[in-house]
């Protein structure tokens, strides 16, 4: 089977996030990147996958500019085979639906029988890509996957709802499946694992070549991110200050005044 | 103008009440609303949204539909709009709406907004990111947009309103999706659910074994239950039980401590109605001092231990 995995670089969970200059997304220089955490839990599923059967190709794809060759260096030192790095100004900016053009056409060149990826990424949060993708794809999908597993005529997955509640959902290959974190837990590449990573290839691709010219990017985005900012703070929290000891007592004083000592 | 198309939700044989909180939305908006609810045997479900700001509804009743399915919703929503011959389609976020709305967004070649907390004119949406740690605006592009909403983050529209109702066919031949069957959440462990105090543990409490070691102590001292966020129990710290969040348990204690947690939306959502909440964290611009009423930016491996002994001394 052949498994396209799809991951975005996002800013490391614990980076400073400054707003740039123009208040439009946060500073980017100087901060640490990663691979989105919800698509690790995807990449990991995969290479179980390849785990279980060694014929599995995994393709990992991603999008973006020159950091962006480590985490696929990354990805192919946990196991992936190869990867497609769509490296391009022409496609900074796009919005979830420009992104899912992007990936769409390089599906269409990998021709993968399932599509794996996160349910939303660390940054934006929007859940957006994965449906619009398998829309544009034309192949089922299913999100919030905890539980997934191949079946005799495709996959059968477990969809998180509220309250812990689980639905259980068989999709026919090929399909997409955008999954939640906890899914599984994911792996460390090997010292092996990174060695073979360096050898394996990187297919570097411009929206030029996959013939989206004009029809991604900022300039087709339509919905436009103006603005963000720190929440504006409301009453918030009273902030107890001085010393270890002091503030454990002010803590203690308001338990036994709620009556609760 | 085209007019707001409104997906409501069926839970429990009801509309339920984030499908209300789309009417406010779309006031907020301003424009003809319509709606359209899916489901098998719906017909009192559909009078009672026409009857609550519903507008005319549309109605996609049908044995096919009897549990959710992506390429059945995807069918039905995609009829309604044209037939409300809507310029804005409005959905709730939950498990369903964020499964969907995607596919919406890209056939009508949409603008498209998830997780929207508000709306000011233009119109400009609200939501946000990095877990809740930023707020961003997002104005669409003229023409067609796809909203979802966050549940609870607008009030629902309690009037009342004179609708109506029209069956809408569907051809839901081709249905790839089949749903199997819906698992419902066995509760081991301790219900958190009944708990009057909860001492929670985040990231931030670092690795496994500080949970048996700092919070747990805390929690046993106070007489309360260990919870957990999200990401503990995604990286097998603690099981699903001790899960506190929209995907685990939404728990309402007298006494919510919040230690090493930011404080995202999931877990905002399975805390905020508790009665009191303290929170501890090293980050003062950790979202959850915005709920918290009582918060400490320090070092919990210095504060845990201290407010457990104390409390232990002051129970004596």
């Amino acid at each position: 089977m052949k498994i396209l995995v799809c991951l975005k670089q996002v800013p490391h969970q614990d980076a400073r996030l400054d707003v740039n200059a123009d208040g439009s997304w946060i500073k980017e220089d100087g901060i640490k990147f990663e691979i989105n955490s919800y698509d690790t839990f995807a990449l990991e599923e995969a290479l179980r996958a390849k785990d279980a059967d060694p014929a599995t190709e995994v393709v990992v794809a991603s999008i973006g500019p020159d950091r962006v060759t480590q985490a696929l260096r990354t990805a192919l030192g946990m196991g992936a085979d190869r990867a497609v790095h769509v490296k391009d100004p022409a496609v900074d900016g796009s919005d979830a639906l420009g992104v899912a053009r992007v990936l769409a056409t390089v599906a269409k060149e990998v021709g993968p029988e399932l599509v794996l990826m996160g349910l939303m990424s660390d940054d934006s949060n929007a859940s957006a890509v994965p449906p619009m993708l398998a829309e544009l794809m034309g192949v089922p999908h299913a999100t919030a996957v905890v539980t997934f597993e191949k079946t005799g005529s495709g996959v059968r997955v477990e969809r998180e709802l509220e309250g812990g509640a689980l639905e259980v959902v068989d999709l026919p290959l090929p399909c997409l499946v955008a999954v939640q974190t906890g899914l599984n837990q994911v792996r460390y590449a090997s010292l092996k694992g990174i060695m073979a990573a360096k050898k394996k290839p990187i297919d570097v691709k411009t929206a030029e070549s996959l013939g989206l010219a004009g029809k991604v990017g900022a300039a087709a985005a339509k919905a436009k991110i103006r603005k963000v900012y720190p929440p504006p703070k409301g009453e918030g929290a009273e902030i107890l200050s001085g010393s270890a000891d002091e503030v454990v007592a002010k803590l203690v004083g308001k338990i036994k005044e709620l009556g609760l000592l | 103008m085209g007019s707001i198309l409104l997906v409501a939700e069926i839970q429990k044989g009801a509309i339920r009440e984030a499908s209300y909180e789309l009417v406010s939305f779309a006031k907020k908006l301003g424009g003809d609303i319509q709606s359209v609810v899916i489901g098998s045997g719906i017909a009192g479900e559909a009078e009672a949204l026409a009857k609550r700001g519903g507008g005319k509804v549309y109605v996609c009743d049908d044995p096919a539909l009897a549990n959710y399915n992506v390429d059945g919703w995807t069918k039905a929503v995609r009829a309604a709009a044209a037939a409300a011959n809507a310029d804005t389609v409005l959905i709730s976020n939950t498990p369903i709406g964020w499964d969907f709305s995607g596919r919406i967004a890209a056939g009508l070649d949409a603008s498209f907004v998830s997780d929207a907390f508000d709306v000011k004119p233009g119109p400009v949406f609200l939501r946000r990111v990095f877990n809740g740690k930023l707020d961003a605006e997002v104005a669409p592009a003229a023409g067609k947009v796809v909203v979802t909403v966050q549940p609870g983050a607008i009030a629902a529209f309690e009037g009342t309103s004179a609708g109506s109702t029209e069956k809408l066919a569907v051809d839901l031949s081709g249905l790839r999706a089949k749903f199997v069957e819906t698992k419902v959440a066995t509760s081991k462990g301790v219900d958190l659910t009944k708990a009057e105090i909860i001492v929670s543990g985040g990231r931030g409490v670092g690795a496994p074994e500080k949970f048996p070691e700092v919070i747990q102590p805390l929690a046993t001292a106070l007489g309360g239950a260990m919870g957990a966020s999200r990401p503990v129990v995604d990286a097998g710290w603690l099981p699903h039980e001790y899960q506190v969040g929209s995907s685990g348990q939404v728990v309402t204690p007298k006494l919510y401590i919040a230690v090493g947690i930011s404080g995202a939306i999931q877990h905002l959502v399975g805390m905020k109605g508790s009665n009191y909440i303290i929170a501890i964290n090293k980050d003062a611009d950790a979202p959850i001092f915005e709920v918290a009423q009582l918060g400490v930016v320090g070092d919990l491996f210095e504060i845990v231990p201290k407010l457990t002994a104390a409390v232990k001394s002051a129970k004596g």
